[in-house]
């Protein structure tokens, strides 16, 4: 297999997006075209990948890859859209890996995004609680913040987690946030008014017993973008492409409720594991990792599945502040989901982006010194289908 | 007809699946037998869930996954005023879901007497 690079990234500003789909997903794609190098013409992309969950139930538009890469001035470029939940970004840059590393493609274009904010909260809701079981979950009300509240009771009761533990990650992502320009929430919330002060429960009410309005997040637009390359052909773009040295994926039971362990996220565990043996690394080798916080807990749970932390202290290296920039293992260096946004699709374009972005040097006030290896992961329903990807710095 | 629950119950190793599945989970054979689902059962962890998707007229609604005696784990409301994780609960059926011309039906479990 040939070795897969990174050469250009582009993100637009998660929030609220005026404009068409198709023109959000063409900020994003441009950006990482020019940061390619790349010139916007027929021939100069072999694929393109569209990754969005909600397009053709909420913005009523399908076939936007086909759309995208007209737009763009593409063709005849090959196209497809990407479905996999919140979890279609990674699974988009896998497939995309996957064209190049076999020699059908050289150069790849990956743009993931959603536009949620055109519907009301319930009605985004409801349509991310579609990916549930039909019958089993769907049809009785629940949702994804429904299952995240009941794990999160799960875990507080197992292992000790409190609610101030989450808070504080959550106010640690938002910090992280105010160094990243094109994170939806540029505000820090304070720490005691949102956990101790006589009002919290006012200022911070429950969404989903016992995870409050901090602990998840919020409903954003966005579009993120990757140019994918061969490494043998590294020298026609101008700076050294940061490799993609490890890509793991598993899928696990969709019924929440039949998991033999329900504080397990064993999707999680395997694809990182898969993603680790891949790239040849172990999780110590790991500089920088963003993690999929759609709700706190799972910052705590992914850190201990992907083997950051032991069992059940997760929280506990939180407390201690190994996640935060400088610490041990920085966590969500971009504001994660929480601070960052969280539209669907671009998701896990947009881990990836910040991954490059640190791996470059590039993170300004976020940045981790040094970093060569970065981790991320990608949730796709409740921990049903998870990707994990590994970026790695190869030396000049 | 009174709405009921199921199991689904492999015809050829006996193992209990509940929602239907196409395959066995134990032994891959692809027949079962419906069998009632109903009874007591242990509430593992709940929820209550105050924005609630499209189509509940409600300010909140209480989940839980409870585990039957015979093992198997579900997802139901909860209409109880007490709700601990560890309780007792018994497991009736009831219209979960408002729909346009159609009730959808599910387990909402209670507090067991």
């Amino acid at each position: 297999m040939r070795k897969v690079g990174i050469a250009g990234v582009g993100h637009t500003k998660f929030g609220r997006v005026d404009g068409s789909f198709l023109e959000m997903l063409s900020l994003a794609a441009v950006e990482a075209l020019d940061d390619a190098g790349i010139k916007t013409a027929p021939g100069s992309v072999d694929q393109v990948f569209v990754a969005t969950m909600g397009a053709g139930m909420i913005n009523r538009i399908s076939g936007v890859a086909s759309a995208l890469v007209d737009t763009l001035n593409l063709r005849p470029a090959m196209a497809e859209t990407v479905e996999n939940g919140p979890a279609s970004g990674a699974s988009a840059v896998k497939l995309a890996y996957m064209a190049v590393a076999s020699g059908i493609c050289d150069v790849v274009l990956v743009v993931g995004g959603e536009m949620m904010r055109v519907v009301s909260g319930w009605e985004a809701t409801d349509f991310v609680a579609t990916m549930l079981h039909p019958e089993a979950e769907y049809q009785y009300g629940l949702t994804l913040p429904a299952f995240a509240g009941m794990f999160t009771r799960l875990y507080m009761d197992k292992y000790g987690v409190t609610e101030k533990d989450l808070a504080i990650i959550a106010v640690k992502n938002h910090e992280n946030a105010m160094h990243n320009p094109v994170a939806h929430i540029q505000l820090v919330p304070d720490l005691h008014a949102i956990t101790e002060d006589e009002d919290a429960h006012v200022i911070n009410p429950y969404v989903a017993e016992p995870l409050r309005m901090y602990d998840v997040c919020p409903v954003s637009d966005g579009a993120a973008a990757l140019v994918l390359c061969a490494m043998d052909i590294a020298d026609r773009f101008p700076g050294k492409p940061i490799r993609v040295a490890g890509i793991g994926q598993a899928t696990d039971t969709h019924v929440v409720a039949e998991r033999e362990v329900p504080t397990d996220l064993l999707a999680v565990r395997l694809a990182a594991e898969r993603a680790y043996r891949m790239a040849g690394l172990k999780p110590e080798d790991i500089d920088v990792a963003e993690l999929h916080d759609a709700f706190q807990i799972l910052e705590v749970a992914i850190s201990e599945e992907a083997g950051f932390f032991p069992r059940g202290e997760g929280h506990l290296a939180a407390r201690r502040g190994d996640t935060r920039v400088g610490g041990k293992i920085p966590i969500n260096t971009s504001g994660g989901l929480k601070a960052k946004g969280h539209p669907l699709g671009a998701t896990g374009v947009s881990q990836v982006v910040e991954l490059v972005r640190q791996l470059r040097g590039e993170g300004g006030g976020r940045q981790v010194q040094g970093a060569r290896n970065g981790l991320a992961v990608n949730f796709g329903g409740f921990g049903n289908n998870v990707v994990a990807t590994i970026l790695s710095r190869e030396e000049e | 007809m009174e709405p009921k629950m199921n199991a689904y119950k492999c015809t050829q190793c006996g193992q209990l699946h509940h929602p239907a599945y196409f395959i066995c989970r134990q032994c891959g054979n692809r027949t079962f037998e419906a069998v009632p689902l109903e009874g007591e059962a242990t509430l593992l962890t709940f929820t209550r869930v105050y924005n609630l998707p499209e189509g509940y007229m409600k300010p909140w609604i209480a989940f839980g996954i409870a585990r039957f005696t015979n093992g198997l784990c579900v997802s139901g409301q909860i209409d109880s005023d007490y709700i601990a994780a560890g309780m007792k609960l018994t497991a009736t059926v009831g219209v979960v879901k408002e729909g346009v011309g159609k009730d959808y039906f599910g387990f909402i479990f209670k507090q067991a007497d």
